[in-house]
């Protein structure tokens, strides 16, 4: 089936066989490969984008479902010369080792920070609740997360 | 994933139409995320998805006349965003909450949770004490009945062959019923429920008015604890009736005993969590 839909504000199409998820789409027809497959059941989150306006686990979302969204990736938040600013935090703070998790902590970490520009702690801890890391223990994800909203506080302070 | 077909029908009628035609092979999709799964380890006989997310008469969230009506495939995070909600079911928004994660809470629906019809399922302890109503609509038309016939056994709906659940409503008189929803889990997030529990009462002339306990993985179906609310009723709301209520509901639950949690455990988990809502629910009734 024709699935056309809007991907970091780019419009792109495959024909994908109906049983496609949007990860598969993602991944292997439309050559964006930093969306991760890891558990494949909705546990991980590492298949974490953000789909009008909502961030879902795209290897539960089947590609005909996701027809007309307006979908943004990984590959969505930086542009050629400039991080964003949740990757330049994650960096700092060492917030990543292998890194496996950090497509979808970025993508869930962004989806909460575009809803709720001033999260607390217990917040961030909810909204990162369906991306496992295994290497980090998540604090420095956290403390990552809380200063980038921090400073988006500043700015609109200033 | 096994090659499948894959259509999403505009309507009630469209839907029950393909789902009858197609028998056994087809399958209706809400939000997926037990299905998908499903269909990836054990697939089944399934060769078509009927995919009913589209169609308009199963979402939405609206205050009528008659109360408030939620669409089956309302997301959690559509119910834990609905200003109505939070200022009128907030036992719903907190059920909504402590389900899955952020990313399954905008997949998942309200209506998938409950034609899954687990026992632990979240949502239903927190409709069931607002006496939820549900309709379904089938070959024959549409039908409705209160939350608690929809439940038979786990995994087992009152649904006939081919009928769809179109929405749930909560009847006027308890919008904004004071109430309250917990469940204890072995982590907070992501975790399914040990057991769960929700309360809603009314208080006038300092005694307890329409009582209602509902109590979720401890039966085969979630349960409401009729006796316990038997004992409540026109009394006053103290703390040693309420002890006494949930020592009751004890005795009305027959909970599993097994590898996450044993019996002596789940008993008294439904004795502090029964004390909890009720306290809570008391509270907020007695301070409006």
């Amino acid at each position: 089936m024709l699935i056309e839909l809007r991907v970091n504000g780019e419009l792109r199409s495959a024909d994908v066989p109906p049983e496609t998820t949007l990860l598969k789409m993602l991944r292997e027809h439309l050559d964006l490969p930093g969306t991760k497959l890891g558990c494949d059941v909705g546990d991980c989150g590492t298949c974490t984008v953000i789909v009008d306006g909502v961030s879902v686990n795209s290897c539960l979302l089947l590609a005909g479902r996701a027809k007309g969204s307006e979908v943004t990736t990984i590959e969505g938040l930086a542009n050629s010369n400039t991080l964003h600013p949740l990757q330049q935090k994650f960096e700092e703070y060492g917030a990543l080792q292998c890194g496996f998790c950090g497509p979808g902590m970025l993508m869930s970490a962004k989806n909460l920070l575009d809803n709720n520009p001033t999260p607390t702690v217990y917040e961030v801890r909810d909204a990162l609740a369906g991306n496992l890391c295994r290497c980090t223990g998540y604090t420095k994800i956290i403390e990552a997360v809380v200063d980038v909203s921090r400073d988006m506080k500043a700015e609109s302070d200033a | 994933m096994k090659s499948l077909d894959y259509i999403a029908p505009n309507s009630a009628e469209a839907a029950v139409a393909l789902l009858s035609e197609n028998g056994e092979s087809a399958c209706p999709l809400a939000g997926g995320t037990d299905l998908v799964v499903d269909l990836k380890h054990a697939p089944g006989d399934i060769e078509l998805l009927v995919d009913v997310s589209r169609i308009d008469e199963f979402r939405g969230i609206e205050e009528t006349e008659d109360g408030l009506r939620i669409g089956s495939m309302v997301t959690y995070g559509e119910i834990m965003s609905n200003p109505i909600c939070l200022e009128k079911t907030p036992a719903i928004v907190d059920a909504s909450h402590t389900i899955g994660a952020v990313q399954t809470r905008n997949l998942g629906t309200i209506g998938g949770n409950l034609v899954t019809c687990v026992p632990s399922a979240d949502s239903a302890p927190a409709l069931m004490v607002l006496d939820a109503e549900v309709t379904v609509a089938g070959l024959d038309g549409k039908r409705r009945m209160p939350i608690e016939d929809f439940f038979v056994g786990p995994r087992k709906t009152s649904l006939e062959p081919y009928e769809l659940l179109v929405d749930i409503w909560i009847p006027k008189k308890n919008l904004g019923k004071p109430s309250d929803f917990y469940k204890f889990g072995l982590r907070k997030g992501q975790a399914l429920a040990l057991v769960n529990a929700a309360a809603a009462i009314d208080i006038k002339k300092g005694k307890i008015i329409d009582p209602r306990i509902a109590l979720g993985a401890v039966a085969p179906t979630p349960i409401r604890a009729l006796k316990a609310e038997a004992l409540l009723a026109n009394e006053k709301p103290t703390p040693e009736l309420i002890v006494e209520a949930s020592e009751i509901a004890v005795t009305e639950c027959k909970p599993i005993d097994d590898f996450r949690a044993s019996l002596k455990y789940r008993q008294q988990l439904v004795r502090t969590l029964t004390r909890r809502v009720l306290t809570r629910s008391v509270e907020i009734a007695s301070n409006r």
